[in-house]
């Protein structure tokens, strides 16, 4: 079994530094797998190799992704047994109702938009970090936690 | 007594007292005997006695008198008939009574009962004359027509041969001749002589003249002075009413005559047919006069389709004689353009269900609308050329059509719009934001990484670089939700105003507690609405109110409705320069400066646009120093 991590799905590389500053700055220090659109993901998630490779402890998808959408991405994961259970956070800019309303029908376990202000945005990852990593018992089969 | 007879005087005796005449004759037609009622009756000689009844008698020659009396000796059988004594001028019943040695004959006086049988059959005859000339007057084509046969009819049934119809004018009070008949040779009487007092009375009272001898009735001294022998008596009766008199008739006659009643009447009878059928004729005339002046055509039928009538204008759209179709049936005239059987089937609903009703329909690219009338005998139809008003129809059609395909095409490149509007908010509000966190986030990066290279003034543009951005997203955010009100579909409910403000509020009031603003709320405020853009407006209208009073030394902010049924919003803060009242509402228009108040610029073009979506309308009040008012209506609120 490989260490527990963290997959980024995010295109953006800018909002990718940020990201992970956040959460050095939370002093979050597990591994943080990027993946910059949704094939991507895709790919990584439900190819041959993913079989042997331990799930991620959370998936932070964003919405907006070349290829395949963070939404569709979403419904794949949680269509998928292997992957149905893995806790799934979108982070994006977006605070449209529709993105919101469809988010949640396909099950995301959490909707975070990502504050301009990065202290804020390190605030927010601070509390997904602490909640989805630190708090909450994953589901069995699903890596633990590693602070 | 034995020079009456050859019979025993005994036998005689019976015979003279029977009342009926008798007479016998012998084996060679000579008179045997003969009582005294038939000398009385036939006005015999006593001397008749033994001569040949023929010689004695003889206007009996030839007549049923000689004819059944041989009969009867031939077959001898007895015979009875009645016959009219030219000898005696009297009718007779007669019996005879054969034998070997001669025949023996009762007869008595019947003529008061032939002449009663006569009259009944006379007055039956006139009865039915009468009957045929108002049938045919009623068919009659003119009135004139009709006057003569009347004449025709009083002289063929009266037996004189002289017969006038004068016209009277009652304004004139003068009668003038319409028709003379049988005067021949002679000049016809003058009815414009003066000397017309007979008739002046017959129209005055409506009485009959009868006059059974002008030379010796004062009366008729205009007849009188005629002097010729045409006319020794007359009758003359009203046509029409006293009240209404339209003319006489006047029957002349050679002779002195006493004119029986039954005469009169007859007369009178003929003289009401001329009247009824003269106002039939004129209502017709004016009916047709009607009937013609309309635009419409017309044509009227009987209960078996029949044609009755048409005017001018309909038998110009069949081509045909007015006169030709009367009488005719009317798929003759409509079956060549009634293809689908409209006409025909709609007369015969409108008869059947006694039901006026309009079709249309389309005859040699022209259209028609008949409208039917059903009454007692029959349907009268008014058909109208309504092409023009049908073409309109079809233009207004086609434009309406045209409308709405352009309609519709620009509700289509609406909703394209509307899509790529959509689009670019979505690409906004992502798109726009990530470079900004990209700005803020790094902004800060450089202070907390390289702080140590950089002075207080790096700092102090970093800090600036930072604030920029965080302004750059609040605009963004504000545009978005313009956008969404101005999108936002509507659902209009009663909402509650008072509770609405207070929740406004209470909101603000957790946000900056330390803030001594007085408040108040009037209660029962109520519109109707979209309750989520309503609350906008209010947060958006409060939120300024407690904005622009943070320098006031005792601020308060009212909200309620005024007399007129404006809600307003009132503080006593900052106000505004009234000359700038119309940037109030524009987007991104700001009359403060972000250091004295922050803000977007966009809160009261979203409240305009949210009140304008309702019907409504807003406006501001206020003075620099002396606090705003805004006031807006919602037109579907309940005063």
């Amino acid at each position: 079994m490989s260490k527990p991590y963290i997959l980024l799905v995010e295109d953006n590389p800018d909002d990718v530094e940020l990201t992970q500053r956040a959460f050095a700055k939370n002093h979050i220090i597990n591994d943080i797998v990027v993946l910059s659109d949704g094939a991507a993901a895709c790919e990584f998630l439900f190819n041959e190799t993913a079989r042997g490779r331990a799930l991620p402890q959370v998936i932070l998808l964003d919405l907006k992704l070349p290829k395949i959408s963070g939404l569709e991405v979403l419904e794949r994961i949680r269509a998928d047994a292997s992957t149905r259970l893995i806790p799934t956070v979108i982070l994006t800019s977006s605070k449209q109702e529709e993105d919101l309303l469809e988010g949640y029908r396909l099950g995301v376990n959490s909707y975070v938009r990502k504050p301009v202000d990065f202290n804020e945005f390190v605030e927010a990852v601070r509390q997904v970090g602490l909640y989805w990593l630190v708090l909450n018992e994953p589901p069995p089969g699903v890596g633990g936690g590693g602070m | 007594m034995a020079e009456n007879s050859v019979l025993p005087p005994d036998l005689s005796l019976v015979l003279e007292r029977i009342t009926d005449g008798f007479f016998a004759l012998d084996a060679q037609w000579r008179i045997a005997y003969m009582n005294a009622e038939a000398r009385k009756l036939l006005q015999a000689p006593r001397d008749a006695i033994g001569e040949f009844w023929l010689e004695a008698f003889p206007l009996a020659r030839g007549r049923l008198f000689e004819r059944e009396y041989h009969r009867a000796m031939r077959d001898q059988q007895p015979v009875q008939f009645v016959e009219y004594s030219k000898t005696a001028n009297l009718w007779f019943e007669v019996k005879a009574y054969p034998s070997p040695d001669g025949i023996s004959v009762y007869f008595r006086d019947v003529s008061s009962r032939i002449e009663a049988q006569r009259e009944i059959e006379r007055n039956a005859r006139r009865q039915q004359a009468l009957i045929d000339f108002g049938r045919t007057a009623l068919a009659g084509s003119s009135f004139d027509q009709i006057v003569n046969d009347a004449l025709d009819l009083v002289r063929d049934v009266l037996e004189t041969p002289i017969a006038d119809v004068l016209d009277f004018d009652a304004d004139e009070q003068r009668f003038a001749v319409r028709r003379s008949l049988g005067w021949g040779a002679y000049a016809a009487f003058d009815p414009s002589r003066p000397l017309v007092a007979h008739l002046e009375q017959v129209v005055r009272t409506g009485e009959p003249f009868v006059c059974a001898d002008v030379r010796i009735d004062p009366r008729a001294r205009a007849l009188a002075q005629l002097q010729h022998n045409n006319v020794l008596s007359c009758v003359a009766v009203l046509i029409g009413t006293s009240a209404q008199p339209q003319g006489v008739i006047v029957v002349y006659y050679p002779l002195t005559r006493t004119f029986s009643v039954g005469d009169v009447r007859f007369v009178q009878a003929v003289a009401q047919t001329v009247a009824e059928t003269a106002n039939a004729l004129e209502s017709n005339r004016r009916m047709a006069q009607v009937l013609e002046s309309i635009r419409d055509a017309f044509v009227a039928v009987d209960r078996d389709l029949r044609i009755t009538y048409v005017n001018s204008q309909m038998a110009r759209y069949w081509n045909v004689a007015p006169a030709d179709v009367i009488g005719r049936r009317l798929e003759e005239y409509t079956a060549h353009f009634d293809v689908e059987g409209v006409a025909l089937r709609s007369f015969k609903e409108a008869l059947a269900n006694e039901h006026s009703m309009t079709y249309e329909n389309r005859v040699r690219g022209r259209w028609y609308e008949t409208r039917l009338y059903p009454f007692a005998n029959g349907v009268a139809a008014y058909v109208r050329d309504v092409t023009r008003r049908k073409r309109e129809q079809e233009r207004i059609l086609n434009i309406n059509a045209e409308l709405e395909r352009r309609v519709a095409q620009r509700t289509r490149q609406l909703e394209i719009a509307n899509n790529e509007l959509e689009s670019f908010s979505y690409s906004v509000s992502h798109d726009l934001r990530a470079p900004l966190r990209a700005i803020d986030g790094f902004s800060q990066a450089l202070v907390e990484d390289y702080g140590d290279v950089l002075d207080e003034r790096g700092r102090g543009y970093s800090e600036r670089v930072r604030k920029a951005a965080q302004r750059m997203a609040d605009l963004i955010d504000a545009l978005l939700r313009l956008a969404k009100v101005a999108r936002a579909p509507m659902t209009f409910a009663e909402v509650d105003l008072s509770a609405l403000a207070t929740t406004v509020v209470e909101d603000l009031r957790e946000g900056d507690p330390e803030r001594p603003v007085a408040v108040t709320v009037e209660p029962g405020l109520t519109a109707t609405g979209e309750s989520h853009l309503l609350a906008i407006v209010l947060q958006n209208l409060i939120g300024n109110a407690w904005k622009f009073t943070r320098r006031c030394d005792r601020p308060a902010i009212a909200v309620g409705r005024d007399p007129q049924g404006e809600f307003f919003v009132r503080d006593n803060g900052a106000g505004f320069d009234m000359a700038y009242g119309n940037k109030l509402f524009g987007a991104f228009q700001r009359l403060h400066s972000a250091d004295e108040y922050e803000g977007t610029g966009i809160g009261l073009a979203t409240v305009a646009r949210i009140v304008h979506r309702h019907g409504g309308s807003i406006r501001a009040e206020g003075a620099i120093g002396e606090g705003a008012t805004f006031y807006f209506t919602l037109p579907g609120s309940k005063d």
